[in-house]
């Protein structure tokens, strides 16, 4: 039976803490009365319904029955994660996952305009810009210890309002026919820089993902260094600017373009619909264009059903969680205990550089850089 | 003695209520706004002003005006001369061109202009298929022409209502006075239809300038572009603020196209003659075909690509469930009806009172057409969640929006009626003793109900296809066919967009169908 004392949250008081216990204790008494499933959907303390979370996935066995209502802004599309909602309403029927899909932009903003009248109990987002920016304005409620001891600090906030979920890494699509992986380059800065990729090259500038790469390459290499990237991209490499991923791989392989700078996504699911096209996918090394970048949850400040949300962020990361992001969208882990197998290579051979995802909050710097210098849709 | 007799029972129309009625829905409908300027008068000023002032919004503002502009030309230039050939020629197959010639309306602006790209592009469909290489589509041209194509039909519905109720005997009379046929047009049935005519090709350029799907597709930056652009960095104080300079260019459109539609309407009119076609026939023929089939085999022929890419991954997530054709039909319909409930008193009013308030309300309608969908869709997310929280995320607020959004394709048709409507008539009633609500209901209401009816049908045709605002205000899990084939679309699962598609392109072909019908009661 899960214990509800009170626990050493920062700030609280003595007085919260007696009131905490006196409810946990009732609530106690009462799951006792009403079975073995552990604590209601409107338990607020976050502690663990069944097993804590380790620094190796459990599994869905060990961890507390998920039941009640749960309201889930997800800025991820129906195809990358309703079927994990599935799973989870298979393996608990008394849980229903509430979904509303848009945007990823979309729902930061409509998340922020709702303040404390959102209906949202979980916001999983597409990238970790979003969680970074709720997080500047404290809109996230502190995550419970286990779940931020579980997932590495480079995956993850380290403050605990926020955590990765599943990770991808920037990657440069090309078509198989003019080149081979082993042609490209390894540096982002020569795809500015060499002539072989003018008139061939392309980015997508509104996306999340690409604004994010370029935050990092202000961090890591300096704004003069950034500028001038984005200036010869635009100037002398002409490159061509879309605003949607799967009309820019798709022009890839169709040969209208060669290179691409974009999301390893959209050249999976190309390949997965034939696997005879002619998308390949190739790395930089220890520079932003391999950022790794990680899809997460946050719990917003205005949920009533904190404890629900907590266990639900348990079972993501919990090893069923990460095998469907590793079976099904050919992502990679956060959690240890999880192993990557498929098309991309495993993680431990990607340079990717260190870097702290909160500084994707700041995006408007970016933003403004790439309209200055002409890289818009 | 009758003039007087028929200003006072203008005046006695004019009673207290219908005002009122009327500038309250025009308040309703404007909401937005409010939250429009609270969020822009939230900037930072420095980086608003270089904002402002960058060369960037000169290009975005130069390229939406000329958007707007060539897109409303070209569709008067296409929309016009079939509304003739449809109404007043012998043309072959008439009623089977006006349809063809109406439905590019339901096809979705994101998805008319994949679907050319798709098929248009050098690596296209159609270049694969008959192995030749087709020129590119894309740019400010390729926007320009998609958007033409897709939106012409407001200008051909409008001249067509206006052909086909003018007195043409007037016409008639011309010639007896030695016009030619095509002086009689320009001296006699252009200044008729012309306000008709302005009605359309207002729609037509408030479609354009809050259209994104097509210019973002095509790489043009217009307002819409910026606007998103601003969202997506999370910036909504200057998408508020690229909005409020929107509706700056939407504000003179609205002025230049009062002025045009100073009409006095007529009398219904009928007969007239027809202008035989002769050798012209099949070379006018030829050309509606060519604009019906670029316009509505070119979507069809994506879907069944869609639909036959078979392969890759299942995906139950987004497998067709008839629940979302249901929503679809459900919302749009309840749209429409409250569209029509707030047109009438304001289209009624503005068409019967020479008065201010009555053109104000009715202009106030149009601000929510030219606002694109995200942002009245977030304005609302806001009035709703905070003012009124227990509607938030329901049916009603989503049908708010799309009234909102919609309205002025009812209120112009419902205005074009009424202006139709003959005094005498009404002043006939009064002789029988009706109370001017007696005389609405009885009199008035009946003779403009085909018009009421065809905008109505609009209303319902553009919500189906409706997107972003329908992404942020649906209640939670009740998905519409625009969202489905968004989901399927964007990830690249073709083949789960393609019967959405359909249904929703066959199921607002219908409602176009019964738009057209109500054209046959003006023929009496």
């Amino acid at each position: 039976m899960p214990s509800h004392s009170p626990d050493d949250r920062p700030g609280s008081t003595t007085r919260r803490n007696l009131l905490a216990a006196g409810a946990g204790l009732a609530i106690t008494g009462l799951a006792g009365c009403l079975g073995d499933s552990g604590a209601s959907d409107t338990d607020d303390s976050g502690e663990p319904w069944g097993d804590a979370l380790e620094s190796s996935a459990v599994s869905w066995d060990d961890l507390g029955d998920l039941e009640g209502d749960l309201t889930v802004y997800s800025g991820r599309k129906r195809s990358q994660i309703d079927p994990l909602f599935q799973q989870l309403e298979e393996a608990y029927p008394d849980l229903t996952i509430n979904r509303d899909y848009d945007d990823n932009a979309r729902q930061l903003n409509k998340l922020r305009e709702e303040g404390d009248a959102s209906p949202a109990d979980v916001f999983y987002t597409q990238s970790s810009g979003a969680l970074a920016n709720l997080k500047q304005d404290d809109l996230l409620r502190d995550l419970p210890a286990d779940i931020v001891e579980a997932v590495p600090a480079d995956k993850s906030d380290p403050d605990g309002t926020w955590t990765g979920a599943s990770g991808r890494v920037r990657a440069v699509q090309f078509n198989t026919e003019t080149f081979e992986a082993v042609d490209l380059p390894t540096d982002i800065f020569e795809y500015a820089e060499d002539e072989r990729f003018q008139g061939i090259i392309s980015t997508r500038p509104n996306s999340g993902t690409f604004q994010s790469f370029i935050v990092a390459m202000l961090e890591l290499e300096g704004e003069q260094a950034t500028r001038e990237w984005v200036r010869a991209m635009v100037d002398d490499q002409d490159a061509t600017l879309y605003s949607s991923g799967s009309a820019q791989a798709e022009a890839i392989e169709a040969g209208e373009n060669q290179v691409g700078l974009g999301n390893q996504y959209y050249a999976a699911r190309i390949l997965n619909n034939d696997p005879e096209a002619n998308l390949g996918v190739t790395f930089t090394e220890n520079d932003p264009g391999t950022l790794f970048n990680v899809s997460g949850v946050g719990i917003p400040e205005s949920t009533g059903k904190f404890g629900l949300a907590a266990e639900f962020t348990r079972h993501v990361l919990a090893a069923e969680g990460q095998e469907f992001f590793v079976d099904v969208n050919g992502e990679y882990p956060v959690v240890e205990g999880v192993e990557y197998v498929g098309a991309m290579p495993p993680l431990s051979d990607l340079e990717t550089p260190d870097f702290d995802l909160n500084a994707l909050a700041d995006v408007e710097r970016a933003v403004d850089l790439l309209r200055e210098e002409g890289m818009t849709v | 003695m009758f003039d007087q007799q028929l200003t006072r029972e203008r005046g006695s129309s004019m009673a207290f209520g219908l005002p009122a009625v009327s500038v309250a829905i025009a308040l309703l409908v404007v909401s937005p706004l409010f939250w429009i300027v609270l969020r822009a008068s939230q900037v930072d000023p420095v980086r608003a002003l270089s904002l402002v002032a960058s060369a960037q919004t000169a290009t975005i503002l130069g390229n939406s005006v000329a958007l707007m502009a060539l897109v409303t030309v070209f569709s008067v230039v296409i929309g016009v001369p079939m509304a003739v050939l449809t109404t007043r020629t012998d043309l072959p197959y008439r009623r089977f061109w006006t349809v063809a010639g109406s439905l590019p309306l339901v096809v979705p602006s994101y998805i008319g202009a994949f679907a050319f790209v798709a098929a248009f592009g050098r690596h296209g469909e159609f270049g694969r298929l008959f192995g030749i290489p087709l020129p590119q589509i894309d740019g400010f041209s390729g926007a320009v022409l998609i958007i033409t194509l897709y939106t012409y039909p407001y200008v051909f519905l409008s001249a067509r209502a206006a052909l086909l109720s003018m007195d043409a005997s007037l016409i008639s009379a011309a010639r007896t006075l030695n016009r030619t046929p095509l002086q009689a047009f320009r001296e006699v049935t252009v200044p008729q239809i012309t306000p008709a005519v302005g009605a359309g090709a207002l729609l037509v350029a408030l479609y354009a300038i809050s259209d994104f799907g097509t210019p973002a597709f095509m790489g043009v930056e217009v307002f819409t572009s910026a606007i998103y652009w601003e969202y997506g960095a999370f910036n909504v104080e200057y998408a508020a603020l690229l909005s409020l300079q929107l509706l700056a260019v939407t504000a003179v459109v609205l002025l230049i196209e009062a002025r045009i539609g100073q009409d006095d309407g007529g009398p219904g009119g009928s007969g007239g003659e027809t202008i035989r076609l002769g050798r012209w026939r099949w070379p006018a023929a030829g050309t509606m075909a060519l604009v019906a089939v670029v316009t509505l085999l070119v979507p069809v022929v994506i879907f069944a690509r869609w639909a036959l890419r078979g392969a890759g991954t299942e995906m139950p997530s987004l497998a067709f469930d008839l629940e979302y054709a249901v929503n679809s039909v459900y919302l749009s319909a309840l749209a429409a009806l409250v569209a029509a409930g707030f047109a009438l008193p304001v289209g009624y009013l503005s068409a019967r009172s020479d008065g201010v308030v009555g053109r104000l309300a009715e202009r106030a309608t149009y601000v929510g057409f030219a606002v694109p969908g995200i942002v009245i869709g977030l304005a609302l997310v806001f009035l709703g969640s905070q003012y009124v929280p227990w509607i938030y995320r329901t049916v009603p607020l989503l049908v708010f929006a799309y009234v909102v959004r919609f309205l002025p394709q009812v209120v112009g048709s419902t205005r074009s009626a009424v202006l139709q409507v003959d005094d005498r008539l009404l002043e006939a009633a009064r002789t029988l003793d009706e109370d001017s609500m007696g005389a609405f209901r009885r009199v008035t209401l009946p003779l403009i109900a085909p018009g009421v009816v065809a905008g109505t049908m609009l209303v319902f045709l553009t919500s189906m296809k409706e997107l972003p605002a329908t992404l942020m205000l649906q209640p939670i899990g009740m998905e519409t066919l625009a969202t489905i084939i968004w989901s399927a679309h964007s990830t690249l699962y073709y083949r789960y967009a393609a019967l959405p598609a359909l249904i929703l392109v066959v199921v607002s072909g219908l409602s176009m169908l019964i738009v057209l019908t109500q054209e046959d009661t003006y023929d009496s």
